[in-house]
């Protein structure tokens, strides 16, 4: 297997305090990786530097073989790396089909002169996208949600609807912050389940996670962090009895395979 | 040649002076400014508007009840302050919660409303308020200044004193801080911030009124001076860093010479443009400001 | 579009088309050339307060440049007049376009204040630069709007109406059109999060700086109808109180929709009119009628039909929770 997603020797300094610290890990095609660590560990910043929210201060990130190290975060989801955000983030207003429909505007290139003069490539592009819309609502199960304003849905299908977004954005890598905050350990199986059939429509997953039972249940290899470095890597079962990974975790969180 | 120099050293001293005088009043308006900022996190369009109400107080105070100008300044205070109050409770309490912009939005229909408002009760007719200061100058060496500035000056320096005694060491100023850097916090804490909002407002309202009263001597009065006296702030708050009443005192000094020296040296039609280019250039070098420390890009 | 609200645009075209033959009265044809173009300059500045949610309060000074460069233009170098608004709107777009470039990195009530600082630049130029503008007595006896060969009077009310028509319809199609394309629904999601639209590919700063363009372009072309139409202008097109105007007739009619700017501009035409008579306190009734509208109806004067309409379609169960 290929590296869909490389970084070396990542870091990002805020001030004195070093968040990232010289972090090489990789993601290959076709993997679920889980991002793990104690609060304060760095997670949400290095998940913020492979997104492009964030400029690294040093090292490179590579996606597909490609140098796109400070790349913004839109030229990321151009190259195909989605996301979701640890705080709910949506289009409050529109309604949840027109979320979904926001969310393929990279998978067309059309723009106001198309609709200006109703070409026939822009009415295309139009059939198309909706075909993709009822598609990806099916897939999450919110079809008979279509039409209800994305405020007014309840928690649980707000972050649904996240993921929704994200995939309708075609992305070869997924990154999910913390997609089961929040959610009951019912909700939460219905996740891993979600997880597992989004990598086998060919999508590759990162994801940052504190419930435990969510990473052991869905994750093919996970990566620790520490105080901003990389503290183990391995199959789940193997890092959860790694003696360094129970030392940064006692005290703070257990960790429950 | 010696006693050009000299000349043109007094011309320079003398626009320094003006410069400074007209850049205290400046410090007054945007002292209340960026409070209210700070504190309610609203960019008050109407303040000007305040400052106007304030210099009109003055005018009916003194010219038509005969009531000496000091008092009539004192009186406009806390008239005006207490018609920030009532402004506050139905413009901005209720869209406590809503976006900046819909703030944004009812300010700038408080402060139409205030300006327009003034036209249909005042008249359009330019108004002169009439004090015993702005006639007497005071000499200093080849400098001569009139009184009404020197008073402006000094009561903007004591304004700025005393604000600034009041946010560090009384128990209002300091709940007033708390809700600047944390409203819910505050609100855990056992803090009214509703009402350290009314007080935060009403405290900014009387500052506007109190550099009307004594800016507005110096100039022609009319209903549109409101819009004015907030552009001039909002200049002096970008320039100091919104929500910051040091930047606000350093910010209006700057705009005061600036314009001054650029009016005289370079011409005095763009003198208001001065301004602006000032803030055109602080926003895109240091949105924060340039004597914060704070980030003021979100 | 559906069949039905295409009838119902169709319908409301051929209203407008036949409104000037109604009446004989020069003075409402003169009020409905008006209520064209200031709907035009209400549509153009939705576009950046309704669509992309910033809140500009330098509209006024594209519309000016706009006034300002076909009047020069036609005045000085003979140009023709039907060129006019064509080259209002490409001066007015380009400095939109340097003015944009500049002022939209940043964002929020610092955006707003931005460009209120930048009108009041453009203002000051205006007001000062008398070998170009002629200063505060402003420019007059421009021409009327001329078709080269097509002999009408377009001094005419009636006329005139029938071209600032064409324009407005153009522009509200183009709105219409930009709203069910894939740039629309960029700008609509760059107004309700500009975080999210990143994350899915949207160039935030790149689509702001399209529909600003844009807008200030049409504004530049309201302003070159509205200057060989009154023939007088002067700088004071560019002050607060012709932003205000601009800003009271979107956030009135209903922001972020085509129908609302239009009726903003009806509302504020014939207000401006049929109060005349009350001198100082027709600014005090529009005042009051923006802080209403903010506070107690944030959708506008649209959204009041849309509720009463909803409320007649599905009268609700009882019991059923709202």
């Amino acid at each position: 297997m290929t590296a869909l997603l490389e970084t070396r020797r990542l870091t990002r300094a805020f001030g004195g305090l070093v968040a990232v610290n010289n972090i090489d890990m990789h993601v290959a095609e076709g993997e679920i990786v889980g991002l793990i660590g104690p609060n304060g560990a760095g997670k949400t910043t290095l998940f913020n530097l492979l997104a492009g929210s964030l400029e690294p201060s040093s090292g490179i990130v590579r996606f597909a073989g490609a140098d796109c190290t400070g790349f913004p975060a839109h030229r990321m989801a151009r190259l195909g790396v989605a996301r979701t955000f640890q705080i709910t983030s949506l289009f409050p207003e529109l309604t949840v089909a027109d979320n979904v429909r926001a969310g393929t505007y990279r998978t067309k290139t059309g723009g106001w002169a198309g609709a200006l003069f109703r070409t026939r490539a822009h009415a295309e592009d139009e059939r198309a996208v909706s075909a993709r819309v009822d598609e990806i609502l099916a897939f999450v199960g919110m079809s008979a949600r279509r039409a209800m304003p994305a405020k007014a849905l309840p928690y649980g299908e707000q972050r649904k609807l996240e993921i929704a977004i994200a995939l309708a954005a075609e992305p070869r890598l997924l990154l999910l912050d913390e997609p089961a905050a929040g959610m009951n350990p019912d909700e939460g199986a219905k996740l891993v389940q979600m997880i597992r059939s989004i990598r086998d429509r060919g999508i590759t997953v990162l994801l940052v996670e504190h419930h435990m039972r969510v990473v052991m249940g869905v994750c093919d290899r996970v990566v620790v962090i520490g105080s901003g470095l990389k503290v183990a890597e391995g199959v789940p079962a193997e890092v959860a009895n790694d003696p360094e990974v129970i030392r940064i975790y006692l005290g703070r969180e257990k960790i429950h395979a | 040649m010696d006693s050009d120099v000299f000349a043109q050293l007094v011309v320079f001293t003398q626009q320094v002076a003006n410069g400074l005088a007209n850049g205290m009043g400046y410090v007054l308006i945007a002292v209340g400014l960026t409070l209210v900022f700070g504190v309610l996190r609203i960019v008050n369009f109407a303040h000007g508007e305040f400052y106007m109400l304030g210099a009109y107080f003055t005018y009916y105070v003194t010219a038509l009840a005969g009531i000496d100008y000091l008092g009539a300044l004192v009186l406009a205070t806390l008239a005006v302050a207490a018609i920030g109050i009532v402004a506050n409770q139905f413009f901005f309490r209720p869209l406590r919660k809503e976006h900046e912009f819909t703030i944004l939005l009812s300010s700038l229909g408080l402060a139409l409303l205030m300006a327009n408002g003034a036209e249909y009760v005042f008249g359009a007719d330019p108004k002169y308020v009439p004090t015993r200061y702005a006639d007497e100058t005071l000499e200093i060496g080849p400098v001569v200044v009139t009184q009404q500035r020197v008073l402006v000056i000094a009561v903007a320096f004591a304004m700025i004193a005393a604000t600034y005694w009041f946010i560090r060491h009384t128990r209002m100023g300091k709940m007033m801080q708390a809700t600047a850097q944390n409203p819910e916090g505050a609100q855990l804490t056992g803090i009214n911030t509703g009402f350290v909002h009314a007080y935060t407002f009403a405290f900014a309202c009387g500052l506007a009124a109190l550099s009307g009263a004594l800016v507005g001597p110096t100039a022609m009065l009319t209903h549109t001076v409101g819009d004015w006296a907030v552009l001039k702030g909002f200049i002096v708050v970008v320039m100091g860093g919104l929500g910051s009443v040091t930047g606000a005192l350093f910010g209006g000094i700057l705009l005061g010479v600036a314009e001054s020296l650029g009016g005289g040296y370079v011409s005095l039609g763009f003198k208001d443009a001065i301004g602006y280019a000032i803030i055109i250039l602080v926003l895109l070098w240091r949105p924060q400001g340039l004597f914060s420390a704070g980030s003021g890009r979100r | 579009m559906t069949a039905a609200p295409r009838m119902r645009a169709l319908g409301a075209v051929a209203a407008l088309a036949v409104l000037p033959w109604l009446t004989g009265n020069a003075f409402l044809q003169h009020m409905m050339v008006l209520w064209a173009i200031y709907a035009l300059l209400a549509l153009s500045l939705n576009i950046i307060v309704g669509y992309l949610g910033e809140l500009s309060f330098g509209h006024a000074a594209f519309f000016g440049i706009g006034a300002y460069t076909s009047a020069l233009l036609s005045m000085q170098w003979g140009v023709p007049v039907w060129l006019g608004p064509f080259l209002g709107a490409i001066v007015a777009g380009a400095f939109g376009l340097v003015i944009g470039f500049v002022a939209l990195r940043i964002v929020g009530p610092q955006f707003a204040i931005l460009t209120l600082g930048f009108g009041a630049i453009l203002h000051t130029i205006t007001n000062y630069w008398v070998d170009l503008t002629r200063g505060p007595m402003g420019i007059s006896n421009i021409p009327p709007f001329s078709l080269g060969p097509i002999a009408l009077d377009f001094a005419q009310a009636r006329n005139m109406y029938y071209v600032a028509l064409v324009f407005l319809l153009g522009v509200a199609y183009v709105c219409h059109a930009l709203m069910t394309s894939r740039r629309g629904r960029a700008f609509i999601a760059v107004r309700e999060n500009p975080a999210l639209a990143a994350s899915i590919g949207i160039d935030v700063f790149a689509t702001k700086l399209h529909g600003f363009v844009v807008a200030t372009a049409i504004a530049g072309a309201g302003g070159a109808l509205y200057g060989h139409y009154l023939r007088v202008i002067t700088p004071e097109l560019m002050s607060l109180q012709y932003v205000a105007a601009l800003i009271i007739m979107v956030i009135v009619g209903g922001k972020g929709t085509i129908v609302g700017p239009l009726i903003g501009a009806l509302v504020y035409v014939s207000l401006l009119e049929m109060l005349r008579a009350a001198g100082p306190l027709r600014l005090v009734v529009f005042a009051a009628l923006l802080t209403a509208c903010v506070i107690f109806l944030p959708g506008g004067l649209v959204s009041l039909w849309r509720r009463l309409r909803e409320r007649r379609l599905a009268p609700e169960p009882a019991g059923a929770s709202a």
